[in-house]
């Protein structure tokens, strides 16, 4: 992987269920799990989202996506948080994308 | 009654910048501190971090986060897990309880700087979050590390170790005053935030954790990578600062971040390196540090600055070749002069740990087999007192550890070369190019003196071994020695020995 991009997950009891939702909210992309116990390394090329609903649908109606930050030890690429969803990707690669519209 | 979304409200309410007209603007942000230089006042305008909370947000994650972590120290409390860690691990844990825990409140003083003096009110915001982090991390740590001093004096350095005039803390205080207690808020922000949280503390609190872990240490593993958390989010501050220094003024940026990386990676080598390869047990290791340094710094760092517009550091080869010396070589340092350290050093030398040191590092026999098989055949010869320290190393005038870094010459062999340079009549030595290349650059700052200029300049006395442990403020019940010399010489009894070393005088 080129440019991989996304969360490193610590230990903790919800982190398969959101590897499942990340690729669910990915279809299109490549989503690479590197498990070392303490922590899990998620990553897809430049561009990986997680959104509040889908992360619902397998945690539970009253998860809120700020929690995820009780797992997020680190990440690659920047993170964009918004209150329903939460974004990596490669620095200036939105900006390349607005330059083209 | 539904609520407005985040991103609906918070640029507004942030937004608290305004035109001064009881002072101006230099009073309130003087130069000094916010550090603008040849970026234009307007142009932090654009400052803004990607990773966005609200106080609200804020409160509540951080309530769940010290919830959690909190209920494992105490359910774990009741077991006998403590009583069954390796010694080994245990002194992974001691050097960070007493390399960390207080540094972290010299972390609260960086990002209340930057909450200050911090040119954009969104930065002000961020590190109101930082400064909060921080506390939290100090009073997790050191609450976290006094529970064990029950058990083990040694923990008492959790909170005395960053005060002492011991070598550790003193190279610390170095690296840790100049980029966070002096510099200016921009500085701050390349070398703490960016070089440092985004890049080296990853190797301390994600990646120990994985060993922590492996070893059986819950509640140690379960906290630092708690801590990183917080980290991850208020590290932000850094990239957000780098977009716009790197617009205006790249070469400060890049100079900046890599006298950040140098002095970090110098600083990790010894608390980070020596815990993965050589205290945590051999069966329990997840990779080797470098393997650690590859996946985090090499890769996942270095990318992050490159996609900024900078360029790897000038001093890219030497580190690369340093993963492979570095840390071995301050291990051997720290074992050797073990009564200066607030942990147990264990060797980490037998049989099978040294197959695993060849498999990860191919020249580690070349360069330190012979060195430790002198050492082994003076413990197994009843001749311990051959391996302690009759007086001081060099200490690097830049990052203040041990000169200790072997290079190899054309014809093959390891030397550590003599690395000096002289300014204003005196002679300055240094453990590396890098070292010496940013005291150079940075030759008019006021520096911590080291030990050796302190010892030599009569403030420690008497002249001794004893009187130097005293002015460290060590204690016979704190002093480091070998866990176990047994484990790791057995291999080796019976064997011919070579190099026997005669106390006090030649072999």
């Amino acid at each position: 992987m080129k440019n991989p991009v996304g969360p490193v997950l610590r230990m903790g009891e919800e982190v398969e269920q959101i590897v499942a939702a990340i690729e669910d909210d990915n279809p299109d992309t490549d989503i690479e799990v590197i498990d070392r116990g303490s922590y899990v390394r998620i990553q897809g090329e430049d561009r990986v989202v997680l959104t509040e609903a889908t992360l619902q649908s397998y945690l539970g109606a009253d998860y809120k996506i700020r929690s995820l930050e009780n797992l997020l030890a680190s990440f690659a690429g920047r993170a964009i948080t918004r209150s329903d969803s939460i974004t990596w990707e490669r620095a200036g690669l939105t900006a390349k994308e607005g330059a083209t519209r | 009654m539904t609520l407005l979304k985040r991103e609906e409200w918070q640029d507004f309410v942030r937004d608290v910048d305004w035109t001064l007209s009881y002072v101006d603007e230099e009073a309130a942000f003087p130069e000094w501190f916010s550090g603008t230089g040849k970026v234009p006042r307007e142009a932090w305008l654009k400052w803004e971090e990607d990773y966005k909370v609200s106080y609200q947000e804020y409160v509540y994650t951080q309530r769940e986060k010290e919830t959690s972590t909190y209920a494992v120290k105490a359910a774990l409390s009741r077991s006998t897990t403590f009583d069954h860690l390796d010694e080994g691990w245990k002194s992974s844990t001691k050097m960070h309880f007493g390399g960390v825990a207080q540094v972290e409140y010299t972390a609260v003083l960086a990002e209340l700087k930057m909450a200050r003096f911090g040119l954009n009110g969104a930065w002000r915001n961020m590190a109101t979050f930082g400064q909060l982090d921080e506390l939290r991390h100090n009073a997790l740590t050191t609450y976290f590390g006094h529970e064990f001093v029950v058990k083990d004096p040694q923990y008492d350095w959790t909170q005395k170790a960053y005060t002492t005039n011991d070598w550790v803390p003193i190279s610390l205080r170095t690296l840790f005053d100049g980029i966070m207690t002096t510099s200016n808020v921009v500085d701050c922000a390349l070398q703490v935030p960016l070089a440092f949280e985004t890049g080296f503390t990853n190797l301390q609190f994600v990646a120990l954790s994985a060993d922590a872990l492996e070893s059986g240490d819950i509640n140690f593993a379960n906290m630092i990578s708690s801590i990183q958390t917080d980290e991850a989010r208020h590290s932000q501050q850094g990239v957000a600062t780098l977009e716009i220094l790197v617009e205006h003024d790249p070469v400060r940026a890049q100079w900046v971040i890599d006298k950040g990386f140098w002095g970090s990676a110098r600083a990790f080598a010894a608390l980070t390196g020596p815990s993965m390869d050589y205290y945590t047990p051999v069966e329990h290791r997840k990779q080797s540090y470098r393997e650690f340094m590859e996946e985090w710094i090499v890769d996942q760092f270095v990318r992050t600055i490159e996609d900024y517009g900078l360029k790897k550091p000038w001093f890219w080869d030497e580190f690369m070749r340093g993963l492979d010396t570095w840390h071995h070589s301050l291990h051997m340092g720290m074992w050797w002069w073990r009564p200066t350290l607030w942990w147990k050093p264990k060797a980490g030398v037998s049989k099978d740990e040294r197959d695993w040191l060849r498999e990860k590092y191919p020249n580690w026999e070349t360069v330190y087999g012979d060195k430790w098989d002198v050492i082994i055949d003076n413990i197994n010869n009843n001749n311990v007192e051959a391996t302690l320290p009759e007086t001081l190393p060099y200490l690097c005038s830049t990052c203040h550890l041990p000169c200790c870094n072997p290079t190899q010459s054309r014809d093959g062999s390891w030397r550590i070369r003599n690395k000096s340079l002289s300014y204003s009549g005196r002679t300055y030595h240094f453990c590396s190019n890098g070292c010496r290349q940013i005291w150079w650059k940075d030759r008019d700052n006021v520096n911590h003196q080291t030990l050796v200029d302190r010892f030599l300049a009569g403030a420690i006395q008497p002249m001794t071994v004893e009187g130097i442990l005293g002015y460290m403020g060590m204690t016979p019940e704190v002093m480091g020695d070998d866990p176990d010399y047994t484990a790791w010489t057995k291999d080796y009894v019976g064997r011919e020995a070579t190099g026997l070393v005669q106390v006090g005088g030649a072999s």
